[in-house]
């Protein structure tokens, strides 16, 4: 996929109509982020920023406020999630972590949290969001293979907070890191699983 | 001569002290994403300018009276490192830094789309770490090229220059000597994309006649300008750019 | 803010685990330092700098000289000043404003050090009197700019500190007045001290904590050492440290000055 590296304000296309942080101006179509430019020419696609969220999305997110009408989720982005109070069988706390859908966000960012489950135990690391889908792999293959080889059961927010638990989750996390890190590499849900099975050798010996 | 305290001579044989022609920009170099922690950072050197900037955001507005329910505000911060100048600084805002912070986040406010983020903030620090002659326009410089590392969509990047009169003659990008001793000082920024003024000052007393042509003179170097700030991102996200490629294997 | 300290408090876990499994977040030997840099002289303006980078944390070093009174109580020594910033830039969680406990805990620890082992040797500074004959000293003002915050911040402005006095020219001095345009020679320094900083956690000691490790820790403990001496210990957090651990970090802390030595030059 070729797309072409533009900056704020860069002629992206002429005559069409502004998809995805682009605007129109005088008939020229220009960028608004960093990011690659699609073929079409309509819309951008930033190579950085803060998550925003999508309904669809799952989040893991930290309750940060407990009101009579619902709870406040911190889920990493710059407005909180919402979550009715008469979705949840039990009441949450503050400070409980929770995975929730987006559902919709509105004009005044009032986002809404659908299907929300409290997640007990377990360990939280928080990763940049625009890496989530290399951690996820193609049609989940990254994934399954850490928690093949950590014997975790991992959780991928799309806000960039990852919930695991049980199994081997030092070794997870540092799988995980290693996707992070290596994430513009090709061939590496290979070496991942390498890295898994030599760790994993190592610490039973 | 009105306002001008010339006790040096600024030129010898047609050259400016530093060897520089009148229209001629100090060496600039830009490189983008220079720290870890930050959402978005740039460091310039700019003659022997150094201005590291650093944007945070955007995120939910602290404290919650300065927030706009309609758009994100700017919180901008300017400041001198103590050892920057000749003499030890003292720490601390001073007044000279509380205006420079506010024109700066000025110059932003219209080029940040900070509607499609209502209610939060984005703060915004530049630290100058050596002082020589226009460091607000090298921090305006490098805080553009950090906003837009931090990813925060805006129109176009807003590049600056200063420019001023020495021996009674319009000269491109003073230092700090010639700031000192010279006759004005007329820093300027522009938008990128229509060559609109974000920010204009002046000191100094000159003709209308002269202020264009100094402004004239400065647009050109602005063009340069910009030119650096687009490679500096671009050299910086083109690795970016092999990370969503490398999904694709 | 509550949100962050509950992920900090969940993220200590795994941190524990892997220390127990004998195995750090970034793969590194509990004994080793990451990746050490040090540069001098990049700000002109200053009598002195140097910028060291310990892993992605980095620190500026800026040394300024001027002319003052001494304390009355040491009329021929010099003065030095020491200050710490933690740029609002380094880490989303520091405030511009008056010094917090941790940057005025990390500069009074650099300046242990440096003053312990005569690193800036002030009983060489003074000025002799001017012509009032009242007492005139050089000051050393040395600033410590924190850019990058990933843990270890303490080495790394020792680091820079002490690489920027070596890097420092005094100015002349001449008819009451400083003229820093010359030179007369470099600051004077008698020995080189630099500090060493080990985390505990579940009883294990590491080296040189990353910001993920450092909140995980129970225990901090730095060691300033000059060649075969120690001159400034610190140690902090709410664990306790046994003997024997303090002997194996000691023993560390010399062992490892020595290779940090390595990488300054005068």
């Amino acid at each position: 996929m070729a797309g072409k590296l533009v900056v704020p304000g860069e002629t992206i296309s002429e005559g069409k109509k502004p998809g995805l942080h682009a605007y129109s101006e005088e008939g020229k179509l220009r960028s608004t982020v960093v990011g690659l430019a699609d073929e079409k020419g309509s819309r951008v696609i930033a190579l950085k920023g803060k998550y925003m969220p999508q309904p669809g999305d799952w989040v893991i997110g930290v309750v940060q406020s407990v009101k009579y009408a619902g709870n406040d989720v911190d889920i990493k982005c710059p407005y909180p999630g919402f979550i009715l109070s008469k979705m949840t069988k039990t009441e949450f706390a503050l400070g409980d972590v929770v995975a929730a859908q987006v559902e919709k966000i509105d004009e005044a960012k009032r986002i809404d949290l659908k299907t929300p489950k409290r997640l007990l135990g377990g360990e939280i690391l928080e990763v940049s969001s625009v890496k989530v889908p290399r951690i996820i792999g193609k049609r989940n293959s990254m994934l399954d293979t850490i928690m093949k080889g950590s014997g975790s059961e991992i959780l991928v927010g799309r806000n960039g907070r990852i919930w695991l638990k049980g199994g081997n989750i030092a070794l997870a996390v540092r799988a995980i890191l290693m996707v992070e890190r290596e994430a513009h590499t090709s061939g590496l849900t290979d070496r991942v699983a390498e890295f898994m099975k030599k760790e994993s050798g190592d610490t039973k010996g | 001569m009105v306002g001008g305290a010339t006790t040096k001579e600024l030129m010898v044989d047609g050259k400016r002290l530093d060897g520089r022609a009148l229209d001629e920009l100090r060496p600039v170099k830009i490189t983008a994403s220079v720290l870890n922690n930050a959402d978005g950072s740039a460091y310039i050197e700019w003659g022997k300018n150094k201005v590291i900037a650093g944007v945070f955001g955007p995120r939910p507005c602290h404290p919650k009276r300065m927030m706009d329910p309609y758009r994100a505000i700017i919180k901008s911060r300017y400041r001198l490192a103590p050892f920057s100048t000749s003499d030890h600084g003292r720490a601390g805002p001073n007044r000279r830094s509380i205006e420079l912070s506010k024109v700066i986040r000025e110059a932003f406010e219209s080029r940040v789309l900070l509607e499609q983020f209502p209610q939060t903030m984005i703060e915004l620090t530049v630290e100058v770490l050596e002082a020589d002659g226009g460091t607000r326009c090298a921090s305006l410089v490098a805080a553009s090229v950090a906003l837009a590392d931090a990813g925060i969509p805006m129109k176009d990047l807003v590049s600056a220059v200063a420019v001023g009169k020495i021996n009674d003659q319009i000269a491109l990008d003073l230092t700090g000597v010639e700031d000192n001793y010279g006759d004005s000082d007329i820093p300027f920024a522009l938008a990128g994309r229509n060559k609109e003024l974000m920010l204009f000052q002046m000191d100094g007393v000159l003709t209308k006649e002269q202020i264009n042509q100094a402004l004239d003179m400065g647009t050109k170097a602005c063009e340069k300008v910009h030119q650096l700030q687009v490679e500096a991102l671009k050299r910086v996200y083109e690795s970016k750019k092999q990370e969503v490629e490398a999904k694709e294997d | 803010m509550a949100v962050l300290d509950v992920l900090d408090q969940i993220k200590r876990g795994y941190i524990r685990d892997m220390v127990k499994q004998n195995k750090r977040i970034d793969n590194r030997a509990f004994d080793e330092y990451r990746k050490v840099e040090v540069e001098q002289g990049m700000i002109t303006s200053a009598e002195g700098s140097a910028r060291a980078r310990i892993g992605k944390s980095e620190v500026l070093v800026g040394v300024k000289i001027g002319v003052g009174s001494p304390f009355p109580d040491r009329p021929s020594e010099g003065i030095l000043m020491t200050n710490a910033e933690f740029l609002p830039l380094a880490s989303s969680t520091f405030e511009s404003g008056p010094p917090r406990e941790d940057s005025i805990e990390l500069a009074r620890v650099v300046d242990r050090g440096i003053r312990s082992a005569n690193a800036v040797d002030i009983a060489s500074l003074s000025l002799g009197e001017d012509e009032e004959g009242r007492p005139k000293v050089w000051i050393t003002f040395l600033d410590i700019y924190v850019i990058d915050h990933d843990g270890n911040l303490q080495d790394a402005a020792g680091l820079a500190a002490m690489s920027a006095i070596l890097n420092t020219q005094l100015p002349k001095y001449e008819d009451g007045q400083i003229v820093r345009e010359e030179k007369t020679g470099p600051l004077p320094s008698k020995a080189t001290a630099l500090s060493c900083t080990f985390g505990k956690i579940a009883d294990k000691i590491i080296l040189d904590p990353c910001y993920a490790e450092e909140v995980s820790l129970d225990s901090k403990l730095t060691i300033a050492t000059v060649k075969d001496h120690i001159c400034a210990c610190q140690k902090s957090g709410g664990g306790g440290l046994s003997r024997a651990e303090l002997d194996y970090c000691m023993d560390l802390a010399l062992k490892k000055g020595e290779e940090l030595r390595g990488k300054l030059k005068a």
